[in-house]
């Protein structure tokens, strides 16, 4: 297996005038984890389309495992599994019907396909609901199913579009749990987010698209150190003691936001995570009541406009 | 879910398999498996051998007079004039269903996972091809029995005859679903598919000799229906199950399903290939 899982070199993908992918390149190493990160309409589906054989490129070369793209897409497609933003399933057949589909296309015998769909059934939590027709399921359940027949083949890479878009908090960590499990299997995970919050915490290195271009690549870290500024947002309760509070935390090193004279809230912004710390002794040296106290970090539109500042400068 | 750091007491995992991907006939196999499964949902089997039988009775009692009507062969009974030609529109409606099934099914992302998978798209639409051929060999099937039955269909080419009659229904059916099934793959709209069902193929039907003789339709609609490429089929259909063995219409029919069928596997296969 190459060191390189994917190797992606200028691709570029137009559909009638719009340059959905501009001289893309990505390069993500076996084993790995690379979040793709943009708005909507930034490429990264038509990436993941093109990196997956889906859709053909127009210029540029890309190798998934090893294999062209564009000339052995039926290789590629052998090694990879690619979960999308909407559930891919069957709904006219059960969970295990589903799995064990997948298995023998791609070239299980009838028990292989029983035990794989099995195993797949357990670890996904679908064992008691594999026999009903998938219709009757639930939005994460489907979501579920859809990943585990991406992992049907083991592949060694695997696509994840946008996964935990539209999901509740718990099952984004469920989510979060599994790639990270795949990874430690050896897995190497190309996955796109609109979230720079799921980028930091998965994966190990981001690249950052928009309108079909690379505007910054790195490691998370690298990335929002780079550009953002973190903050603390502060209510206080009583809007008189506001200027105690202010003047206490200039005390302690912060240059806080303040305007207007009925305004209960403070912005102020801070270098480390631990400065929160800080900013709650300042605020009880001054006695100050807050009904609302939170640290931002920087957004993807802070890195964006950051970045797509920088690159038009 | 059960997913969790902490649960490291995984099932017996089967070690790194050495599936080298499936053969054409294999995914034609289990793709057709998967189509099967439709088979199963008793409805959908009681309407799709209800619908043509309740047409047939209306067809049968509404029309009888036409068995007066000039150009009617002689002493032939309506019903075992008609028949022949129910077995011939209703396989073309079926096929258009299957692409229509087909529209549907590329639209909803049913069939996006098979995509990323090391299989040949075309044998997706092979598998349909042969589902699509069983399900009208069981539906004409269960539509003779109930002509005989509930009837009295009874024509002179006796059970030979009939039985040809059926191959040359299917045969024209499974043309046309290759038609279908590339216009459902380049249509994708499930709506568009009915549409085109209601205005090109329910029409072509009665611009036919189905129900009447050609002589006794109207001049604009006999100019229809002697183009009219079912009308040729219902020829053959027909002159097999009366025993009249006039090769010409039947040879056509064979021949034009082929072709139908040749262009529309080509169109198909290359329309599914696109997302």
């Amino acid at each position: 297996m190459p060191d390189l899982m994917i190797d992606a070199k200028d691709l570029t993908r137009t559909f009638g005038d719009v340059t959905a992918l501009d001289r893309v390149s990505l390069q993500v190493p076996r084993g790995t984890v690379t979040a793709l990160l943009g708005h909507n309409g930034a490429g990264k589906t038509t990436l993941v389309n093109v990196l997956s054989t889906i859709l053909p490129q127009d210029g540029g070369s890309a190798r998934v495992a090893g294999f062209d793209v564009a000339t052995q897409g039926h290789r590629v497609r052998s090694r990879i599994g690619l979960t999308g933003q909407f559930a891919s399933v069957d709904e006219q057949l059960s969970g295990t019907q589903n799995l064990a589909l997948i298995a023998r296309l791609l070239g299980a015998s009838k028990p292989e396909a029983r035990q794989r769909t099995a195993e797949l059934l357990e670890l996904f939590d679908l064992a008691d609901a594999a026999g009903r027709k998938v219709s009757t399921y639930s939005g994460g359940m489907k979501r579920r199913l859809d990943l585990a027949a991406s992992l049907v083949g083991h592949p060694d890479v695997v696509f994840l579009d946008e996964p935990t878009t539209g999901l509740d908090p718990t099952s984004r960590l469920g989510m979060w749990d599994i790639v990270e499990r795949l990874v430690d299997d050896g897995t190497t995970v190309l996955l796109t987010t609109q979230y720079l919050e799921e980028a930091d915490r998965l994966a190990d290195a981001v690249t950052v698209l928009s309108n079909g271009r690379v505007v910054a690549a790195g490691s998370a870290v690298e990335l929002k150190a780079s550009v953002g500024q973190r903050t603390v947002a502060l209510t206080v309760t009583d809007a008189n003691r506001v200027p105690e509070a202010l003047a206490s935390l200039r005390a302690a090193g912060f240059d806080p936001l303040h305007e207007g004279s009925r305004n209960r809230k403070i912005t102020i912004p801070v270098e480390a995570a631990n400065a929160l710390a800080a900013v709650v002794r300042a605020l009880d040296a001054a006695g100050t009541e807050v009904s609302e106290l939170a640290l931002h970090e920087p957004t993807l539109d802070d890195v964006y406009l950051t970045l797509t500042h920088q690159a038009a400068a | 879910m059960s997913v969790t750091a902490a649960t490291r007491s995984t099932p017996q995992v089967v070690t790194r398999r050495d599936w080298e991907g499936s053969s054409f006939p294999r995914q034609v196999w289990v793709l057709t498996g998967r189509s099967m499964q439709a088979l199963k949902d008793r409805r959908l089997l009681v309407m799709s051998v209800l619908q043509p039988l309740i047409m047939l009775a209306l067809f049968s009692q509404v029309f009888k007079g036409m068995a007066f009507a000039p150009g009617f062969p002689r002493g032939v009974d309506y019903i075992d004039y008609l028949m022949p030609a129910i077995l011939v529109t209703t396989g073309s409606q079926a096929a258009m269903w299957a692409g229509a099934g087909l529209a549907n099914d590329l639209k909803n992302g049913a069939l996006a996972r098979l995509r990323t998978l090391p299989i040949s798209m075309f044998s997706l639409l092979t598998a349909r091809s042969v589902f699509d051929a069983v399900r009208n060999t069981i539906q004409l099937s269960t539509l003779l029995l109930g002509a005989v039955v509930l009837f009295g269909f009874n024509p002179s080419g006796g059970v030979p005859g009939t039985l040809a009659a059926l191959g040359l229904a299917l045969i024209v059916g499974w043309g046309l679903s290759w038609l279908f099934m590339a216009l459902g793959v380049w249509v994708r709209n499930l709506e568009v598919m009915q549409m085109i069902g209601m205005v090109a193929v329910f029409p072509l039907m009665f611009a036919s000799n189905a129900f009447a003789p050609l002589e006794s339709l109207p001049g604009w609609l006999q100019a229809i229906a002697k183009v009219n490429p079912l009308s040729y089929a219902i020829n053959g259909s027909r002159g097999l199950a009366l025993g009249n063995l006039d090769l010409s219409p039947i040879f056509w029919a064979v021949v034009i399903s082929c072709v139908i069928a040749l262009i529309g596997a080509v169109a198909a296969g290359r329309g599914i290939r696109k997302p």
